[in-house]
């Protein structure tokens, strides 16, 4: 077994492990920034339904023909206005998804290329400080396999929001937030714990 | 001679600083629009913030209102004087706004002498040599006429708001009245473009 056959793949793990690693902080980052556009579209659908509910001739805001027109008019407009920043931050999910995918996928590409060199003793040998190249690969395939799904989930949840459904916009909040998985979150952050004296050694 | 000045300044790269007459007038107008418009707006803010607050104390009261232990009426007479309180803030900033609009009045009609002036000098076609880039002075009264009505209206909701707040049981109202304070429903998305036009003709923001 020469060394140099599979350098580039442990060099490939490296630099997948250093892109998750920066990638999660960026993922956390753009999601702490969706919760309050999340709560405030919630608050809109809060604002609609009330108007819904109040018949605005028999109030002392009778006296305005259009008024509830025009505040209808606005409040389209301030969802809008959110859901347009809301799928700004979607898109910085997805380029962390994408990120990660795309250096997952070059790992198991030079793995396929090697395949014929890295037999089962060389890929499951592992030592004190550095794990096994088939748990790294293992590791990696779960990190990707939670963004995608994070970023699916969210996805499909804002393509299902409509202007005039109200019960499914005011709990949109409260669904996004269930959508969150501190667990996964925390494995990736084992997993680098894991591989730490590994991208050190390299 | 009048229309000379007005060929040289109507040349696009040239800062209207140093003109006098009509056009400085149309042009301190214009940042005075805009300044009051600021004004609005951060007025709305605090406004909003006080009303929120008395549809919260109010609800906070309703609540505590069934059970009528002496404990719990001398929170009520602690919380009646913090509505009370609120309720100040808002009329005083409802005050501060009818000040605002008094003032985009004025600017109309100096706007209006303005136009009256210009057809005293030119004739009822107005002057044919544009003050600033492109606009007959007309285009200038219309604009301000423009603004002047929106914030109008939007005045009297607000008076209207403040009237009612304090007094209204309903919760949804509560939330209809908080809406259009922060929402402004008689303010349409073009009156920022409108204010933007105003400001990019009269120079103060550059082509």
């Amino acid at each position: 077994m020469s060394r140099p056959t599979f350098t580039p793949l442990r060099q490939a793990l490296v630099k997948s492990f250093q892109t998750l690693e920066s990638n999660q902080k960026l993922w956390a980052s753009a999601l702490s920034e969706c919760s309050p556009l999340m709560a405030s579209l919630g608050n809109l659908a809060e604002q609609s339904r009330a108007l819904s509910k109040v018949h605005i001739p028999d109030t002392p805001l009778g006296t305005f023909p259009d008024l509830e027109q025009r505040l209808r008019f606005k409040l389209l407009q301030a969802m809008d206005t959110v859901l347009g920043k809301l799928n700004e931050k979607m898109s910085s999910l997805q380029s962390v998804r994408d990120a990660i995918s795309n250096q997952v996928s070059t790992v198991f590409q030079l793995y396929e290329q090697n395949r014929d060199v890295l037999d089962l003793p060389t890929v499951t040998k592992r030592s004190a400080t550095s794990p096994s190249i088939a748990d790294m690969m293992e590791w990696l395939q779960d990190a990707e396999r939670h963004y995608q799904q994070q970023f699916l989930r969210r996805t499909v949840l804002l393509q299902m929001l409509r202007a005039d459904d109200l019960s499914l916009l005011e709990s949109a909040p409260k669904r996004w937030k269930s959508l969150e998985s501190p667990s996964a979150e925390e494995n990736i952050t084992d997993i680098l714990c894991k591989v730490s004296f590994f991208m050190e050694s390299q | 001679m009048e229309g000379k000045p007005d060929v040289t300044v109507t040349s696009a790269n040239r800062k209207f600083a140093a003109i006098t007459g009509s056009g400085r007038k149309i042009r301190d107008n214009a940042a005075d629009w805009h300044n009051l418009m600021l004004k609005w707006e951060k007025l709305n803010e605090d406004g909003l913030s006080a009303a929120t607050n008395i549809v919260n104390i109010r609800r906070s009261l309703v609540e505590e209102l069934p059970s009528s232990s002496s404990s719990s009426s001398s929170l009520f007479a602690g919380g009646a004087a913090e509505l009370q309180d609120e309720c100040s803030k808002l009329q005083y900033v409802v005050d501060k706004l009818v000040v605002v609009v008094m003032k985009m009045e004025r600017l109309m009609r100096l706007q209006q002498g303005i136009q009256d002036l210009d057809e005293f000098q030119f004739g009822p076609e107005g002057r044919m040599c544009p003050l600033f880039h492109t606009w007959k002075t007309g285009q200038f009264e219309s604009t301000s006429r423009f603004l002047l009505d929106i914030f109008s209206k939007e005045l009297k909701l607000k008076q209207t708001i403040l009237q009612e707040l304090a007094h209204t049981a309903s919760a949804d109202l509560c939330m209809v009245y908080l809406s259009c304070w922060l929402h402004q429903p008689f303010v349409p998305p073009q009156t920022r473009m409108t204010l933007e036009a105003l400001l990019l003709e009269t120079g103060h923001r550059s082509v």
